[in-house]
């Protein structure tokens, strides 16, 4: 019935689709005649330079070069003393080279394993779905939920990794990984105004390294779930043809543009070196970077694509429609939350960067706050606590923390659940009530705006206790401190908190406004809609030609 | 012969099956079903939207008896599906002309 390769305007797309790839493989193979060599086998990676002690001092001291550097006298002195040092201790050399590989290894074994957790939450968002929504269209939910992993993985593997950390060794190496060196070119922009990064197309070349898989493995985890977060408000009506062009569209180019701006070494993340704005655009584990801008799209989808109907009364009353399964919604969350230990803690993307005890208790409190101030609050103003609002608010705690995880306390972990809790709430009932936008499963309301505050209130509550260096600001001392992190406005660092509120507002619009734009064109081409009558029928037959619960009685089967 | 239909609370099955078995009733046939009665189901929410619930889920027991014993089954069903509250149920009573056993043809194997 959507038959995409049979139509004209699919033979376009394949031409086009084959011309980018061809770009690709050339410039993959541009990269791998680059200096750097990729380790494949990962012999090469980790050695002494690795080996450092638990206040980030190497044990090698390298060569100072910069001789207008006004320490360079002493860096020269201890220099030597190293050099002095290694040659009356060669066996301390030797052991040092065992010393850093194992520390590589500890870390890719942290990193991968937080990366199958976050894996694991495509499980929870498929079930909190498919629950949420009603029983004639849940094997759509499934197929979305499926697809979406397998279609979005590999448009990240043709360009959006490529995209995204094209040229992370430039700003943002990561240090526990081994610094993945051979990612080091930006195809729009250089230095410190990097807008797209330009290496590891098709993880060849420069792309086909053990570090750099490491980091592709917990990269391409994160861009699902802003891809997953959409189901969630596309949901009951649109085609399944429409479907993967979203899928592909934010695994290829809406998530790794931006996700290159803050995490790939981009302009955003430079910004405190540039513009003297705090520590530059911050976002430690995606609360903008992953959830506001899977949310923003979602709003954006949902608004394209309409109402689904009967939503709305003849009188603009929103109507309910209620889960097919609670316990698939309940148990879902528990699984979103189970992954998020891996989503936050992981990434620091070291299992020797020991503030992950911090991120891990401090994204349960907040998960727990919020779950707690949304059954509260609904009880409050309906009389009865929702289950479905109160997992919500769960996943508002989540979203919220995500971004702030590893530079604040517990108490203020808990005041941003808190807070996460009650605009989960209101956002719900704001989108539906005011803005008349159709969000099922309230995805726009969870990721969106809880992602965008949970950006914000990191400008809001770091204390500075960790972070010193964060983007190259102030490794030896920040705001006049020695070892000075992230500091928020509460600790006295106003830049950071405007620089915060920019950059998240920032995310929002060009979220929102990039697939507004994109898919209201598509739209206007051919429908992303499923027909009337599919609607009022269920999704399941007319897209997929079965159903999820064949024996219970919606049709009878002649075929025993 | 006659066909009793009881239309009953979900949870009072166990119950009525047991009293029929106590009164040596050999067969019978449980359907679920929905529907409602004089009060129209009542009213649920969700996510903040009131909303009708207007057919309850019910469970419908299917029993076919001689005439002799048709009086006592009716009142046994009666006594063990009742709570006293809203929504017990009914029980209708419908004459029947015949009934053969699939297996062996017989007729009216009762």
């Amino acid at each position: 019935m959507h038959d995409i390769f049979r139509t004209r305007s699919s033979r376009t797309i394949s031409r086009t689709v084959w011309l980018v790839l061809l770009i690709c493989i050339t410039f993959s193979f541009g990269g791998a005649l680059a200096a750097q060599q990729a380790d494949p086998a990962g012999i090469a990676t980790g050695d002494k330079t690795n080996a450092v002690d638990a206040g980030g001092n190497a044990f090698v001291v390298a060569e100072p070069t910069d001789k207008a550097d006004p320490d360079y006298a002493a860096k020269k002195k201890a220099f030597d003393e190293y050099q002095a040092q290694a040659a009356k201790e060669p066996l301390a050399v030797k052991l040092a080279d065992s010393v850093g590989h194992v520390r590589i290894a500890t870390n890719f074994g942290w990193t991968l394993n937080t990366g199958y957790l976050v894996l694991f939450m495509q499980a929870g968002f498929a079930l909190l779905t498919c629950g949420l929504v009603r029983k004639k269209n849940a094997a759509h939910l499934m197929m979305l939920n499926f697809a979406a992993y397998v279609f979005a993985f590999l448009a990240y593997y043709v360009c959006g990794y490529a995209f995204q950390f094209g040229a992370v060794a430039i700003n943002a190496a990561p240090a526990g990984l081994g610094g993945t060196p051979t990612l080091n070119h930006f195809l729009i922009g250089s230095g410190q105004w990097g807008f797209l990064g330009g290496k590891g197309f098709f993880l060849s070349g420069p792309g086909y390294d053990a570090g750099s898989n490491v980091l592709t493995l917990f990269e391409v985890v994160f861009m699902e779930t802003a891809g997953y977060i959409i189901v969630g408000s596309i949901c009951e009506r649109i085609n399944f043809w429409g479907f993967l062009l979203c899928e592909v569209f934010v695994g290829a180019l809406l998530y790794p543009i931006f996700g290159c701006w803050v995490w790939g070494g981009g302009w955003m993340s430079q910004l405190g070196a540039t513009m003297n704005l705090g520590h530059g655009y911050v976002d430690f584990a995606g609360s903008s970077v992953v959830h506001a801008v899977g949310g923003f799209c979602a709003m954006a989808l949902a608004i394209v694509l309409g109402p689904r109907l009967g939503k709305y009364g003849p009188d603009g009353k929103p109507r309910a429609f209620p889960a097919h399964n609670i316990v698939f919604v309940v148990t879902g969350t528990f699984i979103l939350l189970f992954g998020w230990m891996g989503f936050n803690p992981g990434s620091t993307l070291a299992a020797t960067d020991l503030r992950i005890g911090v991120i891990a208790i401090n994204t349960n409190l907040a998960a727990v706050a919020g779950a707690a101030t949304s059954i509260v609050l609904w009880y409050f103003m309906f009389g009865k606590p929702d289950i479905s609002m109160g997992c919500n608010g769960m996943l508002a705690g989540l979203v919220a923390i995500t971004a702030p995880c590893a530079f604040v306390g517990p108490n203020a972990a808990v005041i941003i659940g808190i807070i996460a809790g009650a605009i989960v709430c209101f956002g719900v009932l704001f989108n539906e009530r005011v803005l008349k936008v159709d969000d099922p499963c309230g995805a726009v309301s969870v990721h969106g705006y809880c992602g965008w505050f949970g950006a914000v209130a990191l400008g809001i509550f770091a204390d500075g206790t960790y972070g010193a260096g964060w983007n190259g600001i102030g490794p030896a001392s920040y705001l006049g401190k020695a070892g000075q992190g992230v500091t928020g406005l509460l600790h006295g660092d106003t830049s950071q908190f405007l620089t915060q509120l920019g950059g998240a507002t920032l995310c929002a619009i060009y979220a929102f406004a990039f697939t507004f734009v994109v898919f209201k064109v598509v739209n206007a081409v051919r429908p992303l809609r499923v027909s009337k009558e599919a609607e009022i029928e269920g999704l399941d037959l007319p897209e997929f030609g079965m159903l999820a619960y064949p024996e219970s009685g919606d049709e009878v089967s002649a075929a025993v | 012969m006659k066909l009793i239909k009881s239309i009953i609370r979900p949870n009072k099955v166990d119950d009525v099956k047991e009293a029929l078995d106590n009164l040596g009733v050999s067969g019978l046939t449980v359907t679920e079903v929905r529907g409602h009665g004089k009060q129209k189901g009542h009213t649920a929410i969700y996510r903040g939207k009131e909303y009708s619930v207007s057919l309850l889920p019910k469970m419908q027991i299917e029993v076919v008896v001689s005439d002799a014993i048709a009086d006592d089954v009716v009142r046994t069903v009666v006594q063990s599906a009742r709570t006293g509250e809203i929504g017990d149920g009914r029980v209708f009573v419908l004459p029947i002309d015949n009934t053969y056993r699939i297996r062996t043809g017989e007729k009216d194997p009762l």
